[in-house]
């Protein structure tokens, strides 16, 4: 079964400039730091190949940044495996898969809070969300990457859960798409 | 008071804290120590409060979340102000510094 959140969807086409990589689980542990070299590598990968009329110093920035978050929670709500990230630009969209097993009580975690997530204003959630934090000590923060993304950096998130695709566990793929400045 | 690592360096002189480098910590546990030193400032109830971040080229959603976090516990002391300086050629302050604002009408903040 498939079931998918917010905006699942690439448009990108045979023009794009493609990048992908899997990142190998084992035998090297993957770590918190891999997330950072990863997004590092990719926003300076593709702001290369920028056309005239994007600034390259901001898109470096944003596609590293929304790297670095979803990769972030790929490795912290990783259930095993390798993770998989597909990412290619065309003219002013860069587009975003990265793909993951998690168990499957995660995976309902993580459908309820999408399902309240998608239906606010994602700038008024996330000060709803600071401000919550603030309250709750033992609060983690988490969440915040996601309201981020879609709130400041103004990107197009979607989410789609294919539980029959791996032998345990579901198989999360998260997409993000963001137009370049 | 300083803290310094390979990636990032915080430190304060007098009431202001400054950032530098690269924070991607991987969550409030993480940023704990900051937030430590970020505290002692406060409870010093100086005047103003400087955050200065114009060194600080990346900062992860956690780390925006301590950022903010501290902003809410000034808010609750009227008569300590504070003053954000953040850097135009840095992108994700232009995108995100602007929420502390929100969260903190009375806060000063300067991207420059």
């Amino acid at each position: 079964m498939v079931e998918d959140f917010g905006q699942a969807v690439v448009s990108n086409g045979g023009n794009a400039t493609r990048f992908c990589l899997t990142l190998r689980a084992e035998p090297l542990e993957l770590s918190w730091h891999h997330c950072g070299v990863t997004s590092d590598f990719l926003g300076e990968y593709f702001s290369r190949s920028c056309g005239r009329g994007i600034d390259a110093v901001d898109a470096r920035h944003s596609i590293s940044y929304m790297i670095n978050e979803i990769l972030e929670n790929a490795v912290k709500f990783r259930h095993g495996g390798d993770i998989e990230i597909r990412s290619s630009l065309e003219e002013d969209l860069f587009e975003i898969q990265i793909v993951n097993c998690v168990d499957p009580e995660t995976a309902t975690k993580f459908q309820t809070h999408l399902a309240g997530l998608l239906e606010r204003e994602p700038g008024e959630l996330l000060l709803e969300r600071i401000e919550e934090n603030a309250l709750n000590p033992e609060s983690s923060g988490s969440g915040l990457g996601l309201l981020t993304l879609m709130s400041d950096y103004g990107a197009k998130m979607g989410w789609s859960f294919a539980s029959e695709r791996v032998s345990e566990g579901v198989e999360l793929t998260t997409y993000a798409s963001l137009r370049l400045a | 008071m300083e803290i310094s690592t390979n990636d990032y360096r915080v430190w304060t002189e007098g009431s202001a804290i400054h950032y530098e480098g690269t924070m991607r910590l991987s969550g409030t546990d993480a940023y704990a120590p900051i937030l430590e030193i970020m505290h002692a400032v406060l409870e010093a109830k100086p005047e103003v409060i400087t955050l200065d971040l114009t060194g600080l080229e990346f900062l992860n959603s956690s780390g925006i979340n301590l950022l903010a976090k501290f902003t809410i516990e000034i808010r609750k002391q009227p008569d300590v102000g504070v003053r954000v300086l953040g850097s135009k050629s840095i992108p994700w302050q232009s995108k995100s510094l602007r929420n502390l604002q929100r969260l903190h009408p009375a806060l000063e903040l300067t991207i420059s």
